[in-house]
């Protein structure tokens, strides 16, 4: 054991030295081609964030130099091009080469499931990360990668338990990304059956080979409390025995049992539990076998409170901590109406008088921060190994929280972060970031001078009291990047 | 968006805690640290706290055991080995406690799967540091609360709110640098309104008041108080930071530290001697530098992740084995005392191939020192665990 692992270990770091070389490679496409170092770019004018500012904050991960020219050059009226900006976000029906190409030198993590297994967790995890974020920087569909995050949080798993150190990538690009805009019961159903789960909450351990033997509920009781239905969402101590019946039977092929198919997830009708059930008040006929794990997902995702559990998510993710109930009322409607729509359920999200009205209620979490930031500055990134750890000293490392309950989604959770997120900016802003570099003055220039630079990074012209502030600091770039509004989006 | 007159509470709170008195109280620095010092490689607590009077002890180690004249009897049944001499005194005055036969149920042997899994706290995900901070924060954890000297995260720390990795304190900029900047930014929190504004101000307001104090803690003398005297080493300079830290007030709730090379397969008492030297003066040393007020509020655990061997090998080394050592020092030390299941080290009594059995969960030992330390539910520290914690 010992001797494999340190074997791994030691592989692991050759990965990374090649991995990171790669990186260099990648790059080097972005300074010829992509947002030239010469073209000037708009930023908004006026008091308040403007529509085409506030709509590019929450449908992505904050607005690069040129964006707002982009998005309102897309229709004729502000109304008509941000339509379009919705359109493409939830129906962007291209390759996103851009994301592509940025992660393409990420090879461990692109293994098929089996080979996986080949890697040290420490080149897998570090590769996920890096990748994670670079898809997040350079990624067009905004929209897609900040689904793929909120499903990361909402159906959690930690990639340091058991096997899910070698199964989270899998998990990561089979079954968030697919399904990340798509329909919800087929999402829920890949997370159900994924390794990674099963690995992570027990599901695989849930058997019932012998009269004697009692199912494991851990995973039926997350299945109803923190992915469909909510805590106090209608179902008893003797639905989650229920649940846990109908999903007896599944197994992932271990590495310690076989050298083939390792980490396939199988069936095995001998192990599952094949009498008749009632979950939710509604009946799951005996003989259902394999079948039974899809009956259990009708009824559950039929639910309303199921829609309303998801509904609220969503608008707390792109409205407010505490949204109105009529938002969430539309869209769990909307929800409900489509079998579980999620681009449906956006699209009714993204047209409530809530969202079109709100501004800059919510305070980006580290992950969000960091990247809004390299994006706003057209930051150029040879090696993101050091970003990533700064996400550590926040405490937001993507697949790294440890309870099933995925990274807390409020702002009172994330303010211990401030003096990490003051020296990241100002390391930025200083070219004192390991790897990534910032071309300032360019910057500012293409901006047309202070005003406009701050008016991109704010969405608005800056108040008197932050010009005040910016003259008195210094360096104006790294108070912004520092100031409050920039936490916000 | 909300309407201004929703602010009225928080303005009110706000101008309140700028009353002297109340100022204090929105510190969120509440004094208690805990300090966790992993002996890597897997520490021989047979050699560390040697059974004196166990017959068996001496036939199984005839060269490399620790003969009774020469250890420091601390009870009728265990001595500390010469070369920890400086803890006898915080023995004798209650402030050091030792837990024997204790480890893990990592019966592997392996040092990266028992480290794993004791830094985890048991098959749960994420580091059991981690998970207990996260259980006491449940809101707006400091800036500092956590820091790791060293180079990397160790996986205790795994998923805490806030986790810094530092390797020497001098070289560590706590803050932003450049006064002006850091008064531009503070005043622009200060300005904050609405909801998510004051909770920002107020937040802004912590952490201002945290920097300012590392400042000035980073310019005063790095001399430690008390004429406490460190061991010129990494790990001697990681404790008198750590120490500073805690002195300089910043919010710390963790800190952990590594002392490795305790895989002492051959020729053990070259190999681990000097190490016993040095643990023994670092803690000694953070005792005193600390003081007793501040000792009050700080717990020192000392763990590895197993012992060795009962039975010395051909080349007077020990190889990988069970049960070992826990020391906790200071606030939640329940010092004092050797506590340990004890079964003697006759053959008959030995696990696998005659080691120390475990008969002490170390998340047992843990589980006290965290709710002294503030764990609101032992359960989210260590799932399943709880009905053996004994709060005392």
């Amino acid at each position: 054991m010992t001797s494999r692992r340190t074997f791994l270990r030691a592989g692991g770091v050759l990965a990374a030295a090649a991995a990171t070389q790669g990186c260099a490679d990648v790059f080097a496409w972005q300074r010829g081609t992509s947002h030239d170092s010469a073209t000037p770019f708009g930023s908004p004018v006026g008091r308040e964030i403007d529509r085409i500012s506030h709509s590019i904050s929450r449908l992505s991960y904050g607005a690069r130099p040129g964006d707002w020219d982009r998005v309102r050059a897309l229709g004729a009226t502000e109304d008509q091009a941000i339509a379009r900006y919705i359109d493409e976000q939830l129906q962007f029906d291209k390759r996103d080469e851009s994301a592509n190409r940025a992660v393409r030198r990420l090879e461990a993590i692109a293994e098929p499931l089996g080979e996986l297994y080949e890697y040290s967790p420490a080149v897998l995890h570090e590769q996920l990360c890096v990748s994670s974020l670079l898809r997040a920087v350079h990624g067009e569909r905004q929209l897609h990668e900040i689904m793929v995050a909120f499903w990361a949080d909402h159906f959690n798993i930690d990639s340091s338990k058991g096997d899910c150190r070698w199964l989270t990538p899998a998990f990561n690009r089979a079954v968030l990304h697919p399904h990340a805009l798509g329909r919800f019961p087929e999402l829920l159903r890949a997370v159900v059956l994924s390794p990674g789960m099963l690995w992570y909450l027990d599901g695989r351990v849930n058997r019932r080979g012998s009269a004697s033997e009692r199912p494991n509920e851990n995973y039926a009781r997350e299945l109803l409390e923190l992915h469909t239905l909510g805590v106090r969402g209608g179902y008893t101590q003797y639905d989650v025995m229920e649940t846990a019946r109908a999903l007896t039977g599944w197994t992932v092929r271990s590495k310690h049992a076989s050298f083939m198919g390792i980490g396939r997830v199988a069936f095995d009708a001998a192990l599952h539990d094949d009498g008749a059930k009632r979950v939710l008040g509604r009946d799951i006929p005996p003989g259902g076998g394999a079948s039974d794990v899809d009956a259990l997902l009708r009824i559950v995702t039929g639910q309303w409170r199921c829609a309303t559990f998801i509904a609220t998510k969503l608008c707390r993710r792109f409205i407010d901590e505490s949204p109105s109930p009529q938002s969430i009322d539309a869209v769990s409607r909307t929800f409900a109406a489509t079998g579980g729509d999620i681009n449906a359920s956006l699209r009714t999200l993204f047209d409530t008088a809530e969202f079109r009205t709100v501004r800059a209620s919510r305070l980006k979490r580290p992950f969000h921060f960091i990247v809004s930031a390299l994006r706003a500055v057209d930051a150029q990134t040879d090696d993101a190994q050091p970003i990533t750890r700064w996400l550590e000293r926040m405490g937001h490392v993507p697949f790294q929280f440890p309870t099933p309950d995925g990274y807390p989604d409020n702002a009172a959770s994330w303010t211990g972060t401030l003096q990490w997120r003051w020296q990241f900016a100002t390391a930025l802003a200083e070219n004192g970031v390991q790897g990534t570099r910032v071309a300032r003055d360019d910057l500012r220039r293409r901006a047309g001078g202070d005003d406009g630079l701050l008016a991109h990074l704010f969405g608005r012209t800056a108040t008197m009291h932050e010009r005040a502030a910016a003259d008195a600091s210094g360096d104006m770039l790294a108070l912004a990047l520092a100031s409050p509004a920039f936490q916000r989006y | 968006m909300r309407s201004p007159h929703d602010d009225q509470p928080h303005r009110a709170h706000r101008s309140l805690e700028l009353a002297p008195t109340l100022y204090a109280t929105s510190e969120r620095d509440d004094a208690r640290a805990l300090v966790v010092i992993f002996l890597r490689g897997g520490a021989d607590g047979l050699a560390l706290i040697p059974p004196i009077d166990d017959d068996a002890y001496h036939t199984a180690r005839p060269t490399i055991g620790i003969a009774s004249r020469d250890a420091i009897r601390l009870d009728d049944r265990f001595g500390l080995h010469p070369r920890l001499a400086p803890l006898q005194p915080l023995f004798a005055a209650g402030q050091l406690g030792v837990v024997h036969a204790v480890g893990s149920d990592d019966s592997t042997r392996s040092h990266f799967e028992a480290q794993d899994h004791m830094e985890q706290g048991g098959t749960t995900a994420g580091g059991w540091l981690g998970r207990f901070l996260r259980a006491r924060d449940a809101s707006a954890p400091g800036a500092l609360s956590a820091v790791a000297i060293g180079t990397e995260l160790p996986q205790s720390l795994r998923g805490a709110p806030s986790a810094a990795v530092v390797r020497n304190l001098d070289d560590f900029s706590i803050g932003v640098e450049r006064p002006q900047m850091r008064q531009a930014i503070a005043a622009l929190y200060a300005n904050e309104q609405g909801t998510l504004g004051s909770l920002l101000a107020d937040a802004s307001r912590d952490t201002v008041r945290a920097l300012e104090r590392s400042a000035a803690m980073q310019r005063e003398s790095a001399r430690p108080a008390n004429g406490a005297e460190y061991p010129a080493d990494e790990f001697g300079r990681g404790l008198a930071d750590i120490a500073r830290l805690i002195k300089g007030r910043v919010g710390l709730s963790v800190a952990t530290i590594d002392l490795g090379g305790w895989d002492s397969h051959f020729t053990q008492g070259s190999v681990i001697e000097p190490l016993m030297d040095r643990l023994a003066r670092g803690l000694a040393a953070f005792h005193t530098d600390l003081g007793a007020s501040r000792m009050a509020q700080t717990t020192v655990v000392v763990m590895t992740e197993f012992g060795r061997r009962v039975a010395e090998n051909a080349s007077r080394g020990t190889d990988h084995g069970r049960g070992s050592v826990m020391l906790t020092l200071g606030a939640g030390a329940a010092g004092g005392r050797v506590r340990a299941d004890w079964r003697g080290l006759a053959s008959g009594l030995l696990e696998g191939p005659g080691d120390v059995p475990v008969t002490t969960d170390f998340r047992d030992v843990l589980a006290p020192i965290l709710h002294l330390h503030g764990a609101p539910a032992l359960s989210s520290v260590f799932p399943g665990r709880v009905s053996a914690a004994t709060h005392g």
